[in-house]
């Protein structure tokens, strides 16, 4: 789906290239998390993968990135969107409207989805985010969960082929954060969609995402399924990025030659390969 | 010492977000208190240096409500880091920064100059930098440090360490730890259950304007009802330790099922495998 | 709760009036108030105003803003009072004098001011942002571009007043005191804190302007709006109203 080759990316303003020489290949459906440290260039490689690189910030791009067939460099921004929706990090910029299904109805407008269909989109947007009962409800008045919910849903009623989200889960506690991370699991599952998140919850991505990719001064240091990738816990820590404790649990274990099963991704499969261990 | 009267607050005089919360944090405490959005608690911390006063009931910072002192007054006893570093920066350079506090409470002398420059050496600060082309750690680091550098008996942090990755993470918490150690009471609100495990003593669990909970770290984080009740969700460690028992009856005397931290668990398991 | 020109639902008459019914009416409204200077005719186009005001409920809102409007009129009125020597001599100055003429001058620019000022932030209160733009757009042909700016000009506000709030919380907790002294005290201390306010403002509108594009922003039209505004026979009849009041201020002398 989403194909990146060989990608520098220098900004006007800054010296150096915040990422330099990525090559990805995101397949279709695949549930991705990116994480790194701060200022590893995570954010610059999603807004390369949604069109806002090139076409919002100015600077020195080489290599390509190509998106369901189209070179992001020779489409518009809005062409790009068509096939990417993206759900930026600071969603009260993002909102529009002052009432939540004015907010999922805006995308829809814009992208002449005809009329008929709207309101089918609509309600399915909102129930994919389980908010059906927020539908009418002034945004303001809302938490931080639900308004992160809205935006998303917003999104999802365009029927993106591809959902990027930068930090979806900052502002949420723990419950909300994992219940997220449950609907967009599930609605990318029941529809095929590839998404993409960056994300600093290492804990959360581990569970949910089929492709952990880990990103440190501008280049892929991993690009795995999340148990490749966590086997590396040591490494990883350099980098700045924390593996869950219950991998960690586990792979102390392995160290000492206690457990030799595979890498542990979540509090689950730790108990169930403790239990192992201890029979 | 802060203590809580049965207060009772709200936003715009229609919106209760407290409904009679009652506690005390003595002198030295490392006081984490947690919840999900919208719990409170974050009013109950703009409570605690008087940014807010209490409809009903009484908030007394050693002994005195705190509607009987100044803002000023509380900002000498009450530091504060606000979740959001951008929105308490506004000078130039990092020294003018760490400076501003004394500026305001009118306190500048040589005495606030020594500690503006302990505090620089201390941090790792370049003074002359411009805090607004840091990065969003070392900028967290700069609003901590300028709450720091006054020194004040108690200090609150509203999820000091949201936004940081684990690196930035590790070095504020570990400020934070050393400033504990030195006698200061800490009182912050954390949703990252792994950093409250690892450093409050005390855990107070607040859900829809009320607490639920109050008691040592690991005494309430391994409580399933408060977990239950405030949509917590425990440590990893603390959550295998709990799913053991339920999984096996026979481990529920076992120092597994007691296990609070990695070293803790690791060791256990040895203990039971050998 | 509800900020500065935020929409607030509910269900009366004027929150289902047509949305351009009720900008027309409430621009119409306020030229009339502007095209005379009858201050009994002022004061009944100031108390149908108020009357409005609660027929939805917004009496407290509208009473706030009424009290906003009420300072800058006074210092009209007072500019007005000094500058405008007419009727008996009241109060000799050294370059003219008050006078019975001044004092009615003044009295019916506040009154002409919050009368023309209420319908139009009522207009606000009772309807949706995006009611008003679709419908703009769509029935009078103003470009949706400057309609959306418009939107997020006015959403924007509430946002950025909330960042001032942080920002002045952050520095009253560290001892600034705001609240000691008078107002020139309170702007000296305030001047520091316009950096950090411009600094996120300027990172929020770049924001939102990103997140409208990738939303399609520039392939929106006038037919892409989902929702029709059909006129009623209520919306003809207070237009009539609105027009009827203009043409009486302007035949009637």
């Amino acid at each position: 789906m989403i194909q990146i080759d060989d990608l520098t990316f220098r900004y006007r303003e800054s010296e150096h290239p915040v990422v330099e020489g990525i090559t990805l290949d995101i397949p279709d459906g695949c549930f991705v998390g990116i994480t790194g440290a701060a200022g590893s260039g995570k954010s610059t490689l999603t807004y390369a993968m949604n069109g806002i690189i090139p076409h919002c910030y100015p600077g020195d791009f080489y290599g390509s990135v190509t998106i369901d067939g189209m070179d992001t460099c020779d489409v518009s921004l809005t062409d790009i969107s068509q096939v990417v929706g993206s759900v930026c990090q600071d969603i009260d910029s993002q909102i529009v409207t002052s009432i939540v299904e004015d907010e999922v109805l805006y995308g829809l407008e814009n992208f002449g989805v005809p009329h008929d269909q709207i309101e089918e989109r609509v309600t399915e947007a909102l129930q994919s985010m389980g908010i059906e009962d927020l539908r009418h409800r002034v945004i303001a008045s809302l938490s931080g969960g639900q308004k992160q919910k809205i935006a998303i849903a917003s999104v999802l009623a365009l029927h993106p082929k591809v959902l990027m989200l930068d930090e979806p889960t900052a502002e949420l506690d723990p419950a909300s954060s994992r219940a997220v991370f449950q609907l967009l699991s599930r609605y990318a599952w029941e529809h095929g969609t590839t998404v993409v998140v960056v994300e600093q919850k290492i804990a959360l991505l581990s569970e949910f995402a089929d492709m952990l990719v880990i990103v440190d001064g501008g280049t892929i240091r991993f690009a795995d399924e999340p148990r490749a990738v966590l086997a590396h816990s040591e490494e990883l820590l350099k980098l700045g990025v924390n593996c869950p404790r219950s991998t960690t649990l586990m792979n102390r274990l392995a160290g000492v030659g206690l457990y030799e099963g595979p890498v542990c991704c979540d509090v689950q499969e730790a108990t169930s390969a403790l239990m192992e261990v201890i029979a | 010492m802060i203590e809580f009267r049965d207060v009772h607050a709200s936003y715009d005089a229609d919106i209760k977000v407290l409904d009679g919360v009652s506690f005390q944090i003595q002198d030295g405490e490392f006081v984490a208190f947690v919840g999900t959005n919208g719990a409170g608690k974050s009013t109950t911390m703009r409570l605690m240096n008087g940014l807010l006063k209490p409809d009903a009931g009484v908030v007394l910072i050693d002994g005195v409500p705190t509607t009987q002192l100044k803002t000023s007054q509380i900002a000498r006893q009450v530091g504060f880091l606000f979740q959001n570093p951008d929105s308490q920066i506004c000078s130039n350079t990092v020294r003018e920064e760490l400076l501003f506090g004394f500026k305001a409470l009118g306190e500048v002398g040589p005495d606030a100059e020594a500690r503006v420059d302990g505090v620089i050496k201390e941090f790792g600060f370049d003074p002359d930098d411009d805090p607004f082309l840091l990065n969003r750690g070392t900028r967290q680091l700069l609003a901590l440090a300028s709450i720091v550098v006054l020194a004040p008996p108690v200090v609150i942090l509203d999820e000091p360490t949201t936004g940081l990755d684990y690196k930035e993470c590790v070095k504020v918490m570990d400020i934070i730890r050393r400033l504990h150690e030195a006698g200061t009471t800490i009182v912050m609100v954390c949703h990252d259950m792994e950093v409250v495990g690892d450093f409050a003593k005390r855990v107070v669990v607040m859900s829809q304007g009320g607490v639920v909970d109050d008691g040592p770290t690991f005494d309430v984080l391994r409580n399933p009802q408060t977990l239950t009740r405030a949509s917590l969700i425990p440590p990893q460690i603390v959550d295998i330790s709990l799913a053991l028992p339920l999984v096996d009856e026979r481990l529920a005397t076992s120092p597994l099922a007691f296990a609070n931290t990695t070293d803790e668990m690791q060791a256990a398991i040895a203990q039971e495998v050998c | 709760m509800n900020g500065f020109l935020e929409y607030v639902p509910g269900d009366s008459l004027l929150h289902r009036l047509n949305p351009v019914t009720k900008i027309v009416f409430a621009v119409l409204f306020a030229i009339t108030c502007f095209c005379t200077s009858n201050i009994f005719f002022l004061c009944g186009m100031l108390i149908c105003g108020i009357i409005m005001a609660a027929s939805c409920q917004m009496l407290r809102p509208v009473l706030g803003l009424m009290k906003a409007v009420l300072a800058f009129s006074v210092i009209l009125a007072v500019l007005l009072l000094l500058t405008s020597p007419s009727g008996d001599v009241l109060v000799e100055l050294p370059w003219g004098y008050i006078g019975t003429g001044s004092i009615m001058a003044a009295v019916t620019t506040i009154v002409r001011l919050e009368a023309a000022a209420i319908p139009l932030f009522l207009t606000f209160y009772v309807t949706k942002m995006t009611d008003l733009s679709n419908s703009v757009v769509k029935v009078l042909h103003v470009p949706y571009k400057y309609a959306f700016t418009f939107a997020s000009t006015v959403h924007f506000i509430p946002v950025f007043m909330n960042d001032m709030k942080s920002i002045m919380e952050a520095q009253t907790a560290r001892g600034v005191e705001f609240d000691q002294g008078g107002i020139v005290n309170k702007i000296r201390l305030m001047v520091p804190l316009c950096v950090p306010l411009l600094v996120s403002s300027v990172r929020k509108t770049n924001s939102a302007a990103i997140a409208a594009e990738v939303r399609g922003f520039n392939l929106r039209t006038r037919e892409s709006g989902y929702k029709q505004y059909p006129f009623s026979a209520v919306d003809l009849v207070v237009m009539l109203i609105a027009v009827a009041l203009l043409v009486a201020v302007i035949l009637v002398p």
